[in-house]
């Protein structure tokens, strides 16, 4: 690859201080560092450093996704991939002019934001729809609290809420039904227009009408639903994957996902909530496949930027997502309430890490 | 506080448990500055002979820590900056006892503790001690409320305590006892990484009734043997007193100071890390020539030598001709010399980290042959805790670094800074490759600095009061 190096260092000085393209500087470093690691080195102890870097980190991220992904494309075709490709075009556009701009470099977390954006949309949702809301999430959700690393909120997410809100009629009628067949709908595309997009309500929408989904579908993820979030199982290989690299911290999905349970066991048993399915632990089951709970629990809550950073506020953060969950789809008008849940999370977490931080400097304060 | 955090690094190039003995030198560089001390007081003429064991300089600072000569020869000042250069070195004529008429003399002085404690200083064992909580030396005539004394090094690579200790077990446990003479009741801890070995129980029974030695357990993970952290662990408060720590070479020279009354000018160094062909251990006196180890044990070319370890050792400059008095190990890293295609997303089998992020998580023990390379970009931070559950001493790094970017430096001082014991952890795992240690080291010495210029500021006002009221006084007795 010494080539390539040697093309880098040949076009280098145009990007530089006084070169013609000084202010594509930042698109420079990108590739170059994507295909080189950096030749900075150390300057005083600690004299190594772990290989660890936030490439490595946000590649972990997306090869957990993979599972989700594959899923996408065996259910709902090849529309997935134009998404995937619009998705990261629009958002890295906003994200290159604001590198450039602040003069800093591109930073890898809008990878992950890129790919992640698609999973959390109905299938054939159309493209504009697309870029403008990663647009809106990277530009509202991020550059302007300072990008990666200084934002409050889930970028994907800010996104998905505002098409929400702005789009309500098309986000809920863009439904598509999954291939039935063996090979899905592998290899095909299913748009806006084509005859298969009869507008097929999600498990959770159907619910409400008193029609429930067998669990195994949701489990498995035949379902009506986002390109990502139907597949209980892919995401649980790819986010039990992501925890063991100890990218996204188990506490959070942990307190997420059995707050979630203990609170609908609880309301069921409690008689307050009644399915159109026998036993208390059935539903709960089922509940906890539908929609993007998952998906948002490993994916979307453990995001270490959004979320608090203390392991002690974690357990919090993660209950009071799970459980407000709870509330927004049996209690309200809402069929499902990941999205605002997380949002709201991000929203307690800075506080919830402000009075973990006051219990463990009042501890400190009586050491050594 | 038990013991939290910390991580071991497998970095390749671990010294071995033989410890070879260099080639008598014909010439020592001493250099005047070491971690601690700066020997600005010369005691020696230009071309004066001196004998091993004579006083060629002390620090003024540091309770007056002599520089002793480690061989008979002659001096030279000028010959190379901030070294004293001894030539025409010979080991005979080492300096047996102490005058015997300045022992009377101090004895009548001092009493028969007294005479240890300057045993101690002028023979060269006081400089083998510290303060556990400020890594400073410790005040000679003071009494510690317990002292520590540990056989671990888990930085790599620094000198270990089970090799100096294998064949001289008889000098340490007599070391202890000597240390036992110097306290009332205070206890001693000995830290060890097995409690309920056999040569743990041969200790126990060599100090049974001598001394008040308890021995404490430590995991053998770094930086558990930090002196701050062990003082920590046994609940040992700064505002009780002082806390003498030594390591095995510490009590090794007090006793050969206190047993023997000879001079302490011998150090056991490490020679080790990635950049080394064969490392092991050296026994040489301070002052030796680093050229000479460097011909002997072949450095590659472009490599870092650091003085100490990986993680805290500074980086050797070249004008350091010699080994100097508090060196405990020279670690060899070479610089990085190639960039990596794709490196960030090879599988990583050969590469050790914190988060289980390669594939190398899934494989036993191996050594990897590290680089100063800085292996990824300056990022901000993202919140990942990786050093917060990393550090050991139980502070948040990313926080304080969050408030020193915003300048705040007495929240900085709330969230405990000065707890830190400047392990490098921190800086080590974190993905985005911030610094944390130089900031908070910097933050440490700018809040040090501030209590001080407070402190000197009322003693001025305190004084400045004294003297008015003495002026009135006078004014009223005039009256």
């Amino acid at each position: 690859m010494k080539w390539l190096l040697n093309v880098i260092e040949k076009v280098r000085p145009h990007f530089e201080e006084g070169g013609r393209l000084k202010a594509f500087h930042p698109v420079f470093g990108a590739l170059e560092h994507f295909f080189f690691s950096p030749s900075e080195t150390t300057i005083g102890p600690p004299h190594i450093r772990d290989p660890i870097d936030l490439k490595r980190y946000m590649s972990m991220v997306i090869i957990s996704l993979v599972p989700c992904v594959l899923a996408a494309l065996y259910f709902f075709g090849l529309r997935f991939l134009a998404m995937v490709v619009v998705s990261y075009a629009a958002g890295l556009t906003v994200e290159a002019l604001f590198a450039m701009v602040r003069k800093e470099g591109i930073n890898e977390g809008f990878f992950v934001t890129g790919i992640l954006w698609p999973l959390i949309l109905p299938p054939t949702l159309p493209l504009w729809m697309v870029a403008v809301g990663v647009a809106f999430g990277v530009l509202i959700g991020k550059e302007l609290f300072g990008g990666t690393g200084r934002n409050v909120f889930n970028p994907a997410l800010v996104g998905r809420c505002f098409l929400a809100l702005a789009y309500p009629k098309t986000m809920a009628s863009s439904w598509v039904e999954p291939g039935q067949a063996v090979a899905g709908r592998l290899l095909s595309w299913v748009g806006p227009s084509s005859a298969d997009a009869i507008s097929a309500a999600t498990p959770l929408a159907l619910a409400k009408q008193g029609d429930m989904v067998p669990t195994s579908h949701m489990f498995l993820g035949n379902i009506s639903g986002s390109f990502g979030e139907t597949s209980a199982l892919m995401i649980i290989l790819g986010g039990g994957f992501l925890l063991l690299t100890r990218v996204a911290n188990w506490r959070t999905v942990l307190a997420t996902l059995a707050s979630f349970f203990v609170l609908t066991v609880a309301l069921i048993a409690g008689g307050r909530l009644t399915y159109n399915m026998p036993g208390v632990l059935g539903p709960t089951l089922w509940h906890l496949c539908a929609g993007g709970l998952l998906f948002g629990a490993f994916y979307m809550a453990t995001d270490p930027v959004t979320g608090p950073t203390t392991n002690a506020a974690k357990w919090i953060y993660g209950i009071t997502i799970g459980s407000v969950t709870v509330l927004i789809r049996n209690f309200t008008g809402y069929v499902e309430g990941v999205t605002f849940a997380i949002l709201l999370g991000n929203i307690v977490a800075p506080i919830l890490d402000e009075i973990v931080i006051a219990i463990r400097i009042r501890r400190l304060r009586s050491e050594g | 506080m038990r013991f939290r955090g910390g991580h071991n690094v497998l970095l390749k190039g671990r010294p071995d448990s033989a410890i070879k003995v260099m080639p008598e030198p014909k010439v020592l560089y001493l250099p005047l500055r070491s971690e601690r001390f700066t020997f600005s007081d010369i005691q020696v003429k230009e071309g004066e002979k001196v004998q091993g064991g004579d006083i060629l300089a002390k620090d003024p600072d540091n309770h007056s820590v002599p520089l002793l000569a480690p061989r008979a020869g002659k001096v030279r000042l000028e010959a190379a900056e901030d070294h004293i250069v001894l030539e025409d070195v010979a080991q005979l004529e080492e300096r047996a006892d102490m005058v015997e008429e300045e022992m009377q003399h101090i004895e009548k002085e001092m009493g028969a503790a007294g005479i240890k404690r300057y045993k101690l200083l002028t023979l060269g064992a006081w400089q083998f001690f510290y303060d556990a909580f400020t890594g400073e030396l410790p005040d000679p005539l003071g009494t510690p409320q317990a002292i520590i004394v540990s056989t671990l090094s888990l930085e790599p690579f620094l000198a270990r305590g089970d090799v100096q200790l294998s064949r001289r077990l008889l000098n340490f446990t007599r070391g202890l006892e000597q240390l036992q003479s110097l306290l009332e009741y205070q206890p001693i801890y000995l830290a060890m990484p097995n409690i309920t070995s056999e040569f743990a129980n041969l200790i126990r029974n060599q100090i049974r009734g001598y001394a008040w030695v308890k021995m404490l357990e430590i995991p053998l993970k770094y930086p558990y043997d930090n002196f701050a952290i062990l003082a920590r662990r046994l609940d040992l408060k700064a505002s009780n007193g002082p806390i003498w720590a030594v390591r095995t070479d510490g009590i090794l020279a007090a006793d050969r100071a206190l047993t023997h009354t000879k001079p302490c000018t011998v150090r056991i160094l490490s020679v080790g890390g990635t950049g080394v062909t064969t490392p092991t251990h050296l026994k040489v006196m301070p002052g030796y020539p680093i050229q000479s180890i460097k011909d002997q044990y072949e450095f590659e070319p472009d490599a870092r030598v650091l003085n100490g370890g990986i993680f805290t050792g500074n980086i050797l400059p070249e004008e350091t001709m010699g080994v100097d008095v508090e060196c405990r190990g020279l670690t060899v890293l070479p610089e990085q010399k190639e960039r990596e295609f794709l490196g960030f997303i090879r599988p990583g089998w050969d590469r050790d980290s914190y988060s289980n992020s390669f594939l190398s998580s899934l494989r036993k023990d191996f050594r990897e042959r590290l680089t100063t390379a800085l292996r990824g970009e300056g990022r901000p931070c993202v919140a990942c805790n990786y050093c917060e559950e990393v550090c050991p001493a139980g502070i948040m790094p990313y926080l304080i670094h969050k408030y020193l970017y915003a300048d705040l430096i007495e929240e900085a001082e709330q969230a405990r800074v000065d707890l830190c014991v400047e392990c490098g952890l921190c800086s080590y795992v974190c993905p985005s490759k911030i610094d944390l240690r130089t900031q908070i080291v910097e933050a440490k010495d700018l809040i040090a600095k501030e209590k001080e210029e407070i402190r000197q500021e009322q003693l001025r006002q305190e004084e400045a009061r004294k003297r008015e009221e003495e002026r009135k006084k006078a004014e009223e007795n005039v009256e």
